[in-house]
């Protein structure tokens, strides 16, 4: 393949140098880069450049060239550096000065394009992508190109810039690395083992960085903080702690000044710190910085600050408990009585009086207190009880009921009705369920709960979070009144939003119910409740909700519950609910219009069938289910309807309960019984025909399923063939079967004439005619399946996409537009 | 300026706007809460009823049987209900000259006023508040005649007996002003004095000029604007800003106001429409699903028309397509028609329904397939095609008269049956008061499209009247969440509150008036400018003011006098222009002023600063000089020789 590409390679730079042509679009320059990329690394020392000389020719005549396209410049560029990585291929470049002519923008036919952003991203990332040995690096210290990629830093394009500090770090990273050091210890080693003009390479970096952080101008400030995290998180000793040492007092400046812009960088900057040995050298100050960012907590700054440290990984436990005891002021300050108050903060209580700062402290409260509960954080200063109080009665703030006396009455305002916080808030709850020492107020917390899930102005996304919560508050510890909390008080409000005029209620409520189901499986009192409640009556009527969304949701939720009902046994009592549920599903599969609902009936005979426990009546609609879900015009459903295959395969050939009765009988007669029950079941037609359907995951699926069939019969030796025959005639896949199977004999007779053989038995007795019936071992035989799972795992664009396709269309594209010139003049 | 205010009621206003010597009325609605302390009038014979025992003091002192009952608990009034009217002492109602009614709901009190107290003006509403007006009327009359009472209690009204009853009949107020409904003939007569405008249509009268704008309630609802060349008075009344069928409230042309006049917000301030909707449609469902029927004691007109709307598309998602509804009302077959026919009343997206041609209302298509059925009563077609479980929509909301009476007897002792209250006016508790115990359930989904306070507040801020007047409740917390202080007017300057029979003098000072010049006296004026733009002339003319008009006409001739030569030549001579000389306006500046008072000496200068400007003590002449906005006074004890060079100092 790569040498037929080869061959086209100096036609396609002949087209890609010339000004006349437009240049393919990036994307096709990107891929060609690829596959240049990918010929490097193959190229086992074997240097490109000296086989294809076109392409020194190529990049000289661009970079030379009066009227170059940027995107042209910007591709050669890249490709040079990616050339040039290499020390012989370096050599080659070097021999003429062509290097130096390539990245030095004086040299360029066209200095202008430089204004190009897409140049001079495509030239730092040439440098980026030579920069892999020894003398690259002289080569960028040598010319003085350090300077302009420091200049690149601040550069208008945040991609360009972004580029220039990854250069920066790697050119740190690279002074310092074994190989650069003249083999001394490197963790130890100075920089006066390094070359006199790679020392003053990396104090040029390192004094810009310093130089950045003591500007005056913000985004120059904000690209040195860059730069700072960068190399704090990717570079190693000595680096870190030299350049560490060199901005710590300009960095002390920012962190003091707390300007509300930087905090989010400073942060990053020092989380990165936090992550390197500095952290363990008291002299550099880290834990210190953080805690100077917090300030008292009466810094308007402090807040995101803190909500920012409360997230760090890596961060020291006093300085997490101090973000604590901040972050959690504005939810205190909030839900606090006026006689409990403490010193009134006046940053906060002023923040708390306009509606936006408000609403977003508050927020910051509840997600930082959630991500505190993630990890089961220990609060010490103050306790888990008075939190979730706190929690609970924003939650009550936010639906209009109001504590008799308030300290921040305009807060309230603020809050009533506001989705954001009911949201952010319920989020917090559900994740506070891990306390235990707060079971006790499980009342409350379900009480405010179910307020929420009665209340008519709760918006659809606040019900969908509640619903979790909910959930969560019932999964973490059954307790003795579950059951008459949940058929009481929780099913009559299910039933209520089950008829509620959102689809996206109905749908998170059935959704709900489903997990509810799942989550207490095992429960026989939750399964009774769920029968004796009338739930189950209207979770089958909503299968025939408007919405197909709520459809999948309703035939997902009535299929946990007859899961539920077999593990309890209750459905012997209960039969009547299976054969509504199925004659119902058995309806959607058939006839329903969208996609979603009949995924969720296939999925659901999946479940049953994995279930461990027989449902009996379900073995009637299996062959249904497989015959309808297989001729789906859903490719998913397809695909769901194999699973299912899969699931009816593995259980009837390994185990109970669908396993075949061994009557004494051998393993493979119950084999052969097996295959002639899927025969009954009409899995082979599912499977032969999702073999040549249109949409490929569905063929790789059911070839997959073929071959595993065909190891188990070839496994077994003595199966009898007479009693698995499979009809081929009529369909699709019996066609190509026949025709694979005539073709075969026509190959054997030609052969058996060519070698003077005459008459064999299998020749006569298939003779060149059509044969309606076909065992199943021999059509396993007959398709090559192995070579139809090899051609399907390749992707469908696998052809379209080789280089030799794009070069061809780069060319073709190239011919097209000359020939459209001819035709218009 | 005064504000005469009929009832105290901020939904169902009746306010008198006195404004430049024009009486104007602004809407007359009647407050039928009176109506829950009567026992319900039963359709169809009740024996429950019928044997209710009388009520007895418990000393036996007072014996009223006759006409009180006890029921549930309660003592209810045995007679034909009776209606709070607006205060028609506070002034003569003969005088008014014309009412504006906003909308089809604030004129139910219109025959008390117009018939029987020597009203000789005209009403004006737009076209569908008068036929739907008529409707809802005609619907009262008719529930009230179908049920005779052969005597009216009043007995129980007198004070000393009054005061022994039980609660609440113990507390009804101004129970004596209570009064029977109105007869056809009256209803009749009254809107024949209904004149008929369009939006932004105006009419004058007098000086004053009034204009209904679209307030976006319910079909043909309007606010009004009422003004003269310099004062305008915009009259807000039932508005709302929520999409529902109504052409869209204008809100432009309320901005300038001096005074706004605001009523008829929202009554239940904590229930959000979309929400009350959905608990409806789901409460709904779950009967329906459940085998019972719902109840829907409803008004003729207005949200009704949403509801079978949204019941429309949300009946077929709920897969109960084919439960059938019933509207039961005298007036239900013209309430559903009129509601179509009214196209330039609706909204843009119903209006352009009427081009393709189709209904603007889907309950056209409801009736077409049969899902929705009208009756004007239960007898007749009614018992025969109805069938179970369905949803019934019928009035009156506060169940003492109207069809729901019998379903309320019929359907009250199941629990699988279900009544939804929607309409906002009456508390639920006390409507289901004479049918307790009641098995089945009742919802409250009261829905209000009105104005809520935070979109009030907001309106406010776009439209910046200077002075705003409301009824006092908006001006505090609901009484059952006195912490909500969202829910109330928090306005700088805090609003005017007005409750029954408050009289309110509105902060108008009137600083202009136009003045028209008859031609030929423009003619004879010589202006001559005294700076760019600004000319000025001196008139001698007399004033005329007649109807609230003024007009200046030239000076009388004197008697020609005998033409002599002297004369003669007098007149031939060009008339001589000369400067005006300086006229006395606005304000005297200061300092300028205690400068020339330095210059002419009078050195020792006082100045004392007053809420009105300032007072100046020439101390050795012992003289006051009182510097005011609109005055300025010498007073110098008679003395003359000083007053006369001061005022002339004065006039610079």
């Amino acid at each position: 393949m790569d040498s037929d590409c080869l061959s086209l390679l100096p036609a396609v730079c002949l087209v890609l140098a010339d000004p006349k042509q437009s240049p393919p679009d990036d994307t096709s320059l990107e891929k060609l880069l690829d596959w240049f990329k990918e010929l490097h690394s193959q190229s086992d020392g074997q240097v490109l450049l000296q086989h294809q000389p076109c392409l020194l020719e190529f990049i000289s005549s661009v970079c030379m060239s009066k009227t170059t396209d940027p995107a042209i410049l910007s591709f050669t560029l890249k490709l040079t550096g990616l050339l040039a990585a290499t020390t012989q291929e370096l050599h080659l470049f070097d021999e003429g000065g062509l290097l130096v002519n390539v990245f030095e923008r004086e040299a360029w036919g066209v200095c202008d394009l430089w204004e190009d952003a897409s140049v001079r991203s495509g030239w730092l990332q040439g440098l980026l992508n030579m920069l892999k040995h020894q003398q690259a690096l002289g080569f960028i210290c040598g010319n003085g190109l350090i300077k302009v990629i420091l200049q690149l830093q601040n550069d208008r394009s945040l991609f360009v810039a972004c580029l220039a500090n990854q250069l920066l770090v790697h050119i740190l990273n690279f002074l310092t690395s074994p190989n650069m050091t003249n083999g001394s210890d490197v963790v130890g080693s100075s920089e006066s083992s390094l070359r006199p003009d790679w020392v003053s390479a990396s104090s040029e970096i390192m004094n810009a960085v310093v130089e950045a952080l003591s500007s005056e101008d913000h985004p120059q400030v904000l690209q040195g903080l860059r730069l700072l995290s960068l190399v704090l998180s990717k570079c190693g000793e000595p680096i870190i702690s030299t350049l560490w040492k060199d901005v710590l007092v300009p960095l002390e400046v920012l962190v003091n000044r707390g300007s509300e812009s930087l905090i989010q960088t400073l942060i990053t900057v020092l989380e990165a710190a936090l992550g390197t040995p500095l952290l363990s050298q008291s002299e550099y100050k880290v834990e210190e910085l953080l805690e100077a960012m917090l300030g008292d907590g009466n810094r308007k700054e402090c807040f995101h600050c803190a909500a920012l440290i409360v997230k760090l990984e890596k961060c020291p436990e006093v300085l997490k408990r101090k973000a604590t005891d901040i972050i959690l002021l504005p939810l205190q300050c909030v839900s606090t009585q006026p006689q409990a108050e403490k010193e009134i903060n006046v940053v906060l209580k002023e923040q708390l009086s306009q509606k936006a700062s408000c609403i977003s402290l508050l927020m910051q409260s509840l997600s930082s207190l959630a991500q505190l509960a993630h990890t089961k954080y220990l609060f010490e200063d103050i306790s888990i009880h008075s939190i979730t109080s706190s929690v609970l009665l924003l939650l009550r703030m936010c639906s209009g009921h109001c504590p008799t006396s308030l300290l921040h009455s305009n807060a309230f305002t603020h809050l009533i009705g506001c989705c954001k916080v009911q949201r952010c808030g319920l989020d917090t709850l559900g994740a506070l369920s891990v306390y235990e020492e707060i079971l006790d107020l499980r009342k409350d917390i379900f009480g405010v709960l179910l307020d929420y899930l009665q209340s008519p102005d709760s918006h659809a996304t606040v019900l969908k979070k509640t619903f979790q919560a909910v959930k969560r508050w019932i999964v973490c510890s059954p307790f003795p009144d579950l059951l008459q909390f949940i058929s009481h008080d929780l099913f009559p409000v299910l039933e209520k939003r089950m008829c509620d005029l959102r689809w996206e209620v109905r749908d998170s409520t059935l959704e709900f119910i489903t997990q509810l189901t799942t989550a207490l499986n095992g429960n026989s009192g939750f399964t009774e409740a769920l029968h004796t409640s009338g739930m189950v009556s209207v979770l089958l009527s909503s299968l025939a909700d408007a919405e197909g969304y709520v459809r999948a949701s309703a035939v997902a939720a009535v299929g946990e519950a007859v899961t539920a009902s077999s593990h309890q046994m209750v459905l012997v009592s209960n039969s009547k609910l299976l054969d509504e549920a199925l004659v119902q599903m058995m309806a959607i599969l058939s006839q329903d219009t969208e996609g979603f609902p009949r995924r969720a009936v296939v999925q659901a005979f999946t479940s049953w069938l994995k279930g461990s426990h027989l449902i009996t009546a379900l073995e009637l609609s299996l062959s249904s289910v497989l015959s309808l879900g297989g001729s789906d015009f859903d490719w998913e459903v397809k695909m769901h309807t194999l699973e299912l295959a899969e699931v009816l395969m593995e259980k009837t050939l390994t185990c109970c309960p669908y396993a075949v009765q061994n009557f004494g009988s051998s393993e493979e007669t119950r084999f052969t019984q097996a295959l002639i029950k899927f025969k009954n079941f009409g899995l082979f037609d599912l499977l032969f025909n999702s073999l040549f359907d249109c949409d490929r995951p569905v063929c790789e699926k059911a070839c997959a399923l073929l071959v595993k069939l065909r190891t188990l019969t070839a496994e077994t030796a003595d199966l009898d063939n007479s009693l698995l025959v499979l009809n081929v005639c009529g369909n699709r896949w019996g066609d190509e079967v026949q025709r694979r199977y005539l073709n075969k004999q026509q190959a054997k007779a030609s052969v058996s004439v060519t070698n003077g053989v005459t008459g064999s038995d299998e020749g006569t007795d298939c003779g060149l005619h059509c044969t309606k019936d076909i065992s199943l071992p021999k059509i396993l035989q007959i398709l090559d399946l192995d070579d139809m799972q090899r051609m399907l795992t390749l992707s469908s664009d696998h052809v379209v996409n080789s280089p030799r396709s794009l070069m061809e269309d780069i060319l073709s594209a190239a011919q097209h537009s000359e020939e459209n010139i001819v035709d218009c003049y | 300026m005064k504000l005469y205010c009929l009832s105290g009621h901020p939904t169902l206003p009746c306010n008198v706007l006195k404004f430049k010597s024009t009486t104007i009325m602004l809407d007359c609605g009647l407050d039928t809460t009176a109506a829950l302390y009567f026992l319900p009038l039963p359709l169809v014979h009740s024996p429950r009823l019928s044997k209710l025992p009388g009520w007895v003091s418990k000393d036996g002192a007072v014996n009223l049987e006759k006409e009180l009952k006890e029921c549930s608990g309660r003592v209810f009034v045995d007679s034909q209900p009776e209606f709070c009217l607006p205060e028609k002492e506070l002034l003569d109602l003969s005088t008014i000259d014309v009412i504006l009614i906003s909308n089809y709901h604030c004129m139910m009190a219109l025959p008390y006023i117009t018939e029987h107290t020597g009203f000789t003006g005209t009403v004006y509403a737009t076209e569908p508040t008068l036929q739907i007006g008529r409707l809802l009327m005609e619907e009262l009359v008719t529930f009230m005649e179908r049920v005779p009472k052969a005597q009216a209690a009043t007995c129980w009204k007198n004070k000393e007996i009054q005061r022994l009853l039980p609660g609440p009949l113990k507390d009804a107020v101004d129970v004596w002003s209570w009064r029977k409904c109105y007869s056809v003939q009256e209803v009749n007569s009254a809107l024949s004095k209904v004149q008929l405008v369009g939006y932004s249509q105006k009419e004058l009268f007098g000086a004053v000029q009034v204009t209904p704008l679209s307030s976006g309630y319910s079909l043909g609802s309007s606010n009004w604007i009422i003004q003269s060349h310099y004062e305008k008075v915009s009259y807000v009344s039932g508005s709302s800003l929520l999409t529902t069928h109504p052409q869209p409230m204008e809100q432009s042309s309320l901005k300038n106001s001096d005074v706004l006049i605001l009523t008829g917000l929202t009554q239940i301030p904590t229930a959000n429409p979309d929400g009350m909707l959905g608990e409806f449609c789901s409460n709904l469902a779950m009967t329906i699903r459940a085998g019972g029927n719902v109840l829907v004691p409803c008004y003729s007109s207005g949200v009704i028309y949403d509801l079978l709307e949204c019941l429309y598309q949300f009946m077929d998602s709920a897969n109960l397509g084919s439960t059938p509804f019933y509207f039961i009302s005298p007036v239900a077959n013209s309430s559903l028609e009129f509601s179509q026919i009214f196209a330039e009343w609706l909204c843009q997206n119903k209006q352009s329904k009427v081009y393709l041609p189709e209904p603007p209302f889907p309950h056209a298509e409801l009736i077409q397939t049969n899902k929705l059925k009208h009756y004007p009563s239960i007898h007749g077609d009614f018992s025969s095609e109805f069938r179970q479980p369905c949803v019934v929509f019928t009035g009156h909301p506060s169940l003492r008269f109207g069809d729901v009476v019998h379903f309320m007897e019929l359907w009250g002792k199941s629990s699988l049956n279900t009544i939804i209250f929607t309409e906002p006016d009456f508390s639920y508790l006390d409507a289901l008061a004479p049918y307790q115990p009641l098995a089945m359930k009742c919802v409250y989904c009261p829905i209000d499209t009105r104005l809520n306070f935070h979109q009030v507040s907001k309106l406010l801020k776009d439209i910046q009247p200077l002075h705003v007047v409301c009824p006092e409740p908006y001006t505090q917390p609901p009484p059952a969440q006195p912490h909500r202080s969202d829910l109330m007017l928090e306005l700088q300057p805090p609003p005017m509150a007005y409750r029954r029979c408050s009289v309110l003098g509105l902060p108008f000072r009137r600083r202009y008036e136009r003045i028209h010049l008859l031609p030929e006296l423009a003619r004879s004026l010589v202006p001559s400018e005294i700076k760019a733009g600004v000319s000025v002339a001196t008139v001698s003319a007399v004033l005329q003011s007649k109807d609230n008009k003024h007009v200046l006409q030239p000076v009388p001739k004197p008697a020609p006098v005998p033409p002599s030569k002297k004369r003669k030549r007098v007149t031939e001579e060009p008339p001589e222009v000369l400067n005006p000389k300086p006229l006395l306006s606005g304000a005297v500046p200061l300092e300028p002023f205690l400068a020339m008072l330095h210059k002419n000496g009078i050195t020792e200068v006082k100045v004392e600063e007053t809420a009105d400007g300032h007072i100046l003590h020439l101390q050795t002449e012992d003289v006051l000089i009182q510097l005011e906005e609109d005055a300025t006074h010498i007073i110098c004890d008679n003395n003359e020789p000083l007053r006369k060079p001061g005022s002339e100092l004065l006039c610079g």
